[in-house]
């Protein structure tokens, strides 16, 4: 009873707090992926627009970039979301695409258009799109002055500088200090060199262009860099690299201008464009992006009008100077940049120098496609499993490949009309068994009322909200749902499946998500029953170890599985350094071969896994009576034998829910998998199912495809779990 | 003797695998000590000479953690209170009756964890904008409970499996109704399945992003998760203050554990049943 009152009492709360937020402020929402000491000024600014409007409220909401992307995209498709969208100019293509954001040609005029420079204002398809008040995010050189007295001009001078500059200081065997460290395994990353080799990603039409004599040789020259002249270390993403430029172990860094506000005050530092590249005599050619505000499609009348109004306050040159004087952003009102605090600005002023030789980031959504492929191949070639010819001529055919799928829009074939069918026919057998089977359940219902009312609760509780997901994604799945048809999609049958089943990726796919979920399934069960068995008995400092032994499952996941990765590394990680110091053994490449990653995933997950499963088990050694043991010591059993016999045969009725359950949650666990792998690396080959419906889901907007996918994921679980029941109903009731 | 020796060599085998399991999360206190804001380190040393509670007191001074704190603590005692209540009722009925449907309503539970929960997402924005759920605990509170709830009855279910019926029969024939042999018998001797349900319940609204993320948009709203995720942008994250943040979140977690940890002890014993 107290229950229930405690219960109407939270609801009651959660009723008034669903309703009170309706005051007579208009709102303006701006959903944004600023970095975080800009998000104050942003705030700033904004409580400078409230003062100014007591009519308007500003939300503001900060989602990292491709969360923004997709909790965008699904808001927008959903008729509400953000007035603004505030980003990076790259998701214009999509989201004009898919028709969620409105062209500006017709809402502002020309003269405002002209106060910007010429690529703050984002066009696509003939329109315009977005308004930048940041030009930058690029790529540049950043050298610690403490050690490098002029930085490197080209690449002979880099590789020379880089071979002085990496040293073993203790003599141990071990570098202490590289020349250069950055994230060179990012095709972002990797970029510039592209264009210092000659060549680009894409061309005018917007046509990928990877298989060129320039990407060969840039690839050959990155991994030289590393296995040749040996100034980058072998295994470097942007965090190690970081750490290494602040604390002095690496005398340069190739970095962008979102990194200065953290090295500032902790590293002496100078910026330089990245070096010219000797052979070519071409200097490389940083991504130049641009950040700004779109407006919703779902925005219209007179709100619009005061969005427009403050789109314009946004952008506005004083703005924009404000920003400057607090993080140093590039602005990219003309007025700003002839103001004199610019002007004299020493960072602005070089960083304008390595934005003359930068190019300007593409905004079609064909990017993703080639920034994939290159990913993919560029890090074969590192990894050492292809050769930059083989790399380059796949890189292409992928993204041509890749391309063609994304765009594609199927329209219903003949299969349309044996789906047609099979609804019918489906549909004609539900409602055949709810009749057939209609008066008996009246009957039991009659027979049992206290057991219905007591699941009622329950089970409404569960499928209320999940039965409309579920459907949906069922009609999705036989859809032609993607970029382009994302406010029209159509039911067009099984291509989707026909798809995914002709595909030999996804066996391969299969088979390791196979593996990946029983390893981990048998090395949480082991673990938890043993650390559970061994701790359920008299111990010093027990409360004190079982607490310790719950600490995996209490963190935070995120942090703790990026953690794990930062351990994995090879020259820097602890893994490697027990494995040498106290073991004698080689250090592995944990994470730039596929099947170290693969396995440096489940060691990850073993970890994060094993706590709740000592719990669990913990939990069902309490329902053993004592007796029971002490019975089996009277006849003589030893230890192992009263084991066998007792404990796991009676630990089984509570661990069968936990196995189950584990192994379907394993079987979608997405999270380790991208965090460790760093999204599926190297070259995409560390993924299992789930991971790769993400991908397809939000990284090639095929949602068709991948509500295809999981709705086999679906059915392989189902079959499972059906399986594993029917062999464990034996052990239903001991009693 | 013999049984002294074996005691102090599993304290000895524990105490190692203790301190392997904490590790990480040694290193993770490490970075939350630091100043430079950075992640990694290349020594297996876990406190760097740069070390200080700054972090600590940016956390608590400069951001909104502790409103983060009481949304975060508000949701997660809503979830477990309806996690309990119901788990244990619905799994006492899945246990003890024997009804039509009943297979049926076990396997569906269990169906419901089944799709990848990605692909939910744009449906579950569709219809909570529609029920006008957004930016609302309600919303949440349903989600967080429906996902924790299959494996809540499952395991509880499995522990009244454990429980021999006799206990109830002889106390419906000492005069008891089903529903108070239910709450006086069965459910004291079920305390270490019910510690399982709520901090399972617990933990399964406590650390969640992915759905708070579409449906909490006002930063006044935001739980722990959200709070802590603030903190990292794509290349420059506030890792000092991730990391602090991350360490305060498990303390209610492991004060939780601790104060629940002295129930995973049953009174339950054969003799029960014979005597």
């Amino acid at each position: 009873m107290i229950f229930k009152k405690i219960i109407y009492a939270i609801l009651g709360v959660f009723f008034i707090s669903c309703f009170d937020g309706s005051t007579e402020k208009s709102t303006i929402n701006i959903w944004h992926q600023m970095h975080y000491e800009n998000r104050k000024v942003l705030r700033e600014v904004c409580n400078w627009y409230e003062d100014e409007n007591p009519g308007i409220q500003i939300n503001l909401t900060y989602r990292e970039t491709e969360e923004l992307r997709s909790n965008y995209q699904s808001s927008a498709m959903g008729g509400s979301g953000p007035e603004l969208i505030y980003g990076p100019s790259d998701q214009v293509g999509p989201f004009a695409a898919m028709g969620i954001i409105q062209p500006l040609d017709t809402l502002f005029t020309d003269d405002f258009f002209n106060t910007f420079v010429d690529n703050a204002i984002i066009s696509y398809q003939g329109h315009k799109w977005m308004v930048g008040d940041v030009v930058g995010n690029h790529l540049m050189l950043l050298y610690n002055k403490n050690l490098v007295t002029s930085p490197p001009q080209n690449t002979d001078e880099l590789i020379a500088m880089g071979k002085e500059y990496t040293l073993d200081v203790d003599g141990d065997g071990k570098i202490d200090r590289y020349g250069l460290v950055w994230n060179f395994t990012e095709p972002f990353f990797y970029a510039p060199w592209l264009g210092g080799f000659g060549g680009w990603l894409l061309d005018y039409e917007n046509q990928p262009t990877l298989n060129t004599e320039a990407n060969r040789k840039g690839f050959a020259f990155i991994k030289s860099l590393r296995d040749e002249h040996k100034i980058i270390p072998q295994e470097c993403d942007y965090e190690i690299a970081n750490a290494m430029f602040l604390s002095g172990e690496a005398a340069m860094i190739i970095n962008g201008d979102w990194s200065w506000g953290n090295y500032k005050g902790k590293v002496d530092f100078g910026i330089a464009r990245i070096p010219m590249v000797s052979e070519t005599g071409l200097w490389p050619t940083p991504i130049v992006g641009t950040k700004g505000y779109s407006i919703n499609t779902n925005v219209q009348g007179r709100e619009l009008e005061e969005v427009n109004r403050l789109l314009q306050f946004l952008t506005s040159a004083k703005v924009q100077l404000y920003f400057t004087e607090k993080v140093n952003s590039q602005p990219s009102s003309k007025a700003a940049l002839k103001d004199e605090r610019i002007a004299e600005n020493e960072i602005l002023k070089a960083s304008a120098r390595v934005v003359e030789a930068g190019r300007p980031m593409a905004v079609v959504p064909e990017m993703r496609a080639i920034w994939d492929a290159l990913r993919t191949q560029y890090q074969a070639v590192l990894g050492g499993s292809a050769t930059p010819e083989n790399a380059a001529s796949l890189a292409q055919k992928n993204a041509l490949k890749q391309i063609q799928l994304m765009n594609e829009v199927q329209t219903p074939g003949n299969s349309i009309w044996i789906f047609r069918l099979g609804m019918f026919l489906l549909g004609g057998i539900i409602l055949l068994l709810i009749i057939k089977n209609g008066k008996d359940i009246a009957e039991s219902f009659r027979e049992n009322k206290t057991a219905y009312l007591f699941i009622a609760p329950a089970f409404v509780m569960v499928f209320a909200i999940i039965i409309f997901p579920f459907f949906y994604n069922i009609l999705i799945s036989f859809s032609n749902f993607s970029l382009n048809t994302f406010r029209d999609w159509q039911i067009i049958g099984f291509h989707h499946y026909v798809e995914v089943f002709t595909d030999l990726h996804f066996y391969t796919i299969l088979i390791k998500t196979g593996i990946w979920t029983f390893t981990n399934l048998f090395f949480h069960l082991g673990i938890g029953i043993l650390l559970a068995v061994l701790i359920n008995r008299t111990l010093p400092a027990k409360p004190l170890l079982r607490t310790a032994l719950i600490i995996p499952w209490a963190v935070p996941q995120y942090i703790s599985a990026l953690t794990w990765r930062g351990m994995f590394n090879q020259e820097y990680g602890s893994v490697n350094m027990i494995l040498e110091k106290f073991l004698f053994m080689e250090g592995l490449q944990w994470l730039s071969s596929p099947t170290e990653t693969f396995i440096a995933c489940i060691l990850t997950n073993v970890w994060l896994g094993f706590p709740f499963m000592m719990i669990v088990a913990l939990g069902g050694l309490q329902s053993i009576p004592t007796e029971l043991y002490e019975a089996a010591e009277v006849d003589g059993a030893s230890r192992w034998q009263q084991f066998k016999c007792i404990t796991l045969p009676m630990l089984m009725p509570v661990m069968i829910p936990a196995m189950i359950l584990g192994m379907i949650w394993t079987f979608n666990n997405i999270n380790v998998v991208w965090l460790v792998s760093n999204g599926g690396e190297p070259s995409d080959q560390t993924h299992i199912l789930v991971s790769f419906v993400y991908k397809a889901a939000f990284n090639l907007y095929r949602y068709g495809y991948a509500a295809a996918l999981s709705m086999i994921i679906f059915c392989i679980l189902l079959v499972m779990g059906i399986y594993s029941i029917r062999q464990s109903n034996s052990t239903e009731s001991v009693y | 003797m013999r049984k002294q020796i074996e005691t102090w060599l599993i304290f000895l085998f524990l105490s190692i695998f203790t301190l392997g399991t904490i590790y990480p999360v040694l290193n993770i206190f490490g970075v939350s000590l630091r100043e430079d804001n950075a992640f990694q380190t290349r020594s297996l040393a876990v406190i760097s000479e740069n070390s200080g509670l700054y972090n600590y007191v940016q956390l608590f001074t400069g951001t909104d953690f502790l409103i983060w704190l009481k949304n975060s603590l508000l949701v997660s005692a809503a979830v477990t209170i309806l996690g309990v209540a119901l788990a244990s009722t619905c799994a006492y009925a899945l246990s003890r009756y024997r009804f039509k449907g009943r297979n049926l309503g076990m396997m569906a539970l269990l169906t419901t964890q089944m799709f990848p929960a990605t692909m939910l997402l744009l449906p579950f924005f569709i219809l909570l904008s529609k029920l006008g759920l957004i930016n609302s605990y309600l919303g949440l509170v349903i989600i967080y409970s429906s996902t924790a709830l299959p494996f809540c009855i499952w395991q509880m279910k499995g522990f009244y499996d454990t429980i021999p019926p006799a206990l109830e029969e002889s106390a419906c024939l000492d005069g008891c109704n089903p529903l108070q042999a239910f709450y006086k018998i069965i459910l004291p001797l079920s305390t270490p399945a019910l510690v399982i349900t709520a901090l399972f319940s617990f933990m399964a609204s406590w650390s969640e992003y992915v759905v708070a993320a579409i449906i909490l948009q006002d930063p006044e709203l935001y739980t722990l998760p959200l709070g802590l995720k603030s903190f990292q942008s794509s290349l420059a994250t506030e890792w000092g203050l991730y990391a602090a943040g991350a360490v305060v979140v498990s303390i209610p977690v492991v004060i939780l554990f601790i104060s629940l940890a002295r129930f995973l002890v049953s009174g339950l014993t054969l003799g029960s049943v014979k005597g």
